[in-house]
């Protein structure tokens, strides 16, 4: 049967801390207790044999095996990885919970859980792009008629262009025509003049014949170049 | 030659310093390694258990604070190796208060001291239950005091007086028997 207060003596005998009145127990005990004595001197050969314990010589062994390089983890191997699933599973579980949306704005698209809008908000889209549409068909029409507008004032221009110069060209050859018709005209005039007044020329100098035997007057030879 | 202190060495050895590492090894593998033998009584499984001790401590080296010193809590990590060792070889064993079985086939290696004494010494330590023969090492051989051995333990310090006590009372037995 083990004393605590053995125990405590043992203990603060053998660091060596006993008081005095500790030390007179002690010593009585290991007068009058045989088991107690055994025990002291098995703790001073113990303490003895400790000292003179046999030291033998460490093994070659391989002291560098002990020495773990740490290694350099991947990026898989990241200790947030864990963590960042779970608060993306989380985020995504509070999405679809609350209906999560965004909108669709200036031709931006968006993604979101929520319900289908009502018919208010189709028929207001719906005016939206047949407004737009509308819109975007007149700005249309209106620069395929502007486009068109041009292009016939050019068409225009280019055609009076032509027609002024060509008219231009045709009085000219007109009055070319004419010009060369008049010359024709009074060069046989001339040349009708010229004939008359040989042939007259000539009756009047048959006249004078047939009155006298004065031979009659030699005149000049007209020619049609006259 | 001036030596680095315990601090120092371990500071290096954390920044991946293999020098530091393997002198601090040296300076406490000769102690681990005996104290292998006088738990295990057997210079292979001493060896095999050094090499475990010292990969577990320079795998927790990061958790050591400077509190108390380096030398206590090595001891401290070598006990949990040394439960671990018992647990992986010779799992049908108590590792508390019950006693180690008689010589069979973990019987201590003999022959290995020259000096008679020590080998007595070794052969008497193998008799008692693991708990008792952990506090007779770092009381007697390590030197420490019982509330440095009841931190390393996990224990009380009554505990581990108590279980001296009774330690003392066996190896005074088995110290006869061996010197009959």
């Amino acid at each position: 049967m083990h004393n605590p207060n053995h125990e405590h003596l043992l203990a603060k005998w053998l660091e060596n801390s006993l008081s005095e009145s500790e030390r007179q127990e002690f010593e009585s005990l290991c007068v009058h207790d045989e088991a107690f004595a055994q025990r002291v001197e098995s703790a001073n050969t113990m303490t003895m044999m400790a000292e003179q314990f046999e030291e033998v010589p460490v093994p070659a062994w391989d002291r560098e095996s002990t020495f773990i390089t740490p290694e350099r983890s991947r990026w898989w191997q990241w200790q947030g990885l864990p963590m960042a699933s779970m608060a993306m599973s989380a985020l995504a579980m509070v999405m679809v919970v609350s209906g999560f949306r965004v909108d669709v704005a200036d031709g931006r698209l968006s993604m979101g859980f929520s319900d289908a809008p009502d018919q208010q908000e189709i028929a207001a889209m719906m005016d939206r792009k047949i407004t737009d549409y509308q819109q975007s068909n007149q700005a249309l029409f209106t620069q395929y008629v502007d486009a068109l507008s041009t292009q016939q004032q050019k068409n225009s221009a280019e055609l009076t262009q032509y027609l002024l110069s060509s008219s231009r060209q045709e009085r000219r050859e007109d009055f070319a025509e004419l010009v060369k018709f008049i010359n024709e005209q009074r060069s046989d005039d001339q040349r009708f003049y010229a004939r008359q007044i040989n042939n007259l020329q000539q009756e009047i100098s048959a006249l004078e014949a047939g009155y006298s035997s004065v031979p009659p007057l030699v005149t000049p030879n007209l020619t049609d170049d006259e | 030659m001036f030596e680095k202190r315990d601090e120092q060495l371990i500071s290096q050895a954390l920044k991946g310093n293999r020098r530091a590492w393997l002198a601090l090894i040296k300076r406490y593998e000769s102690q681990i390694y005996h104290y292998g033998i006088r738990m295990t009584g057997n210079t292979h499984d001493a060896a095999d258990l050094m090499q475990d001790i010292f990969v577990s401590v320079y795998r927790s080296l990061g958790n050591y604070r400077g509190e108390g010193s380096f030398k206590g809590w090595l001891f401290r990590v070598a006990h949990f190796r040394c439960i671990e060792f018992y647990r992986r070889k010779r799992p049908e064993q108590g590792l508390d208060d019950t006693p180690e079985p008689e010589c069979d086939q973990h019987c201590p290696e003999s022959g290995y001291f020259r000096d008679r004494a020590s080998e007595n010494l070794m052969q008497a330590m193998q008799r008692l239950p693991l708990a008792q023969k952990a506090v007779v090492e770092l009381k007697f051989f390590g030197q420490f005091t019982f509330d440095e051995i009841a931190e390393q333990l996990g224990l009380s310090a009554n505990t581990v007086k108590s279980r001296l006590y009774s330690a003392l009372s066996k190896l005074k037995l088995e110290l006869e028997v061996e010197n009959a």
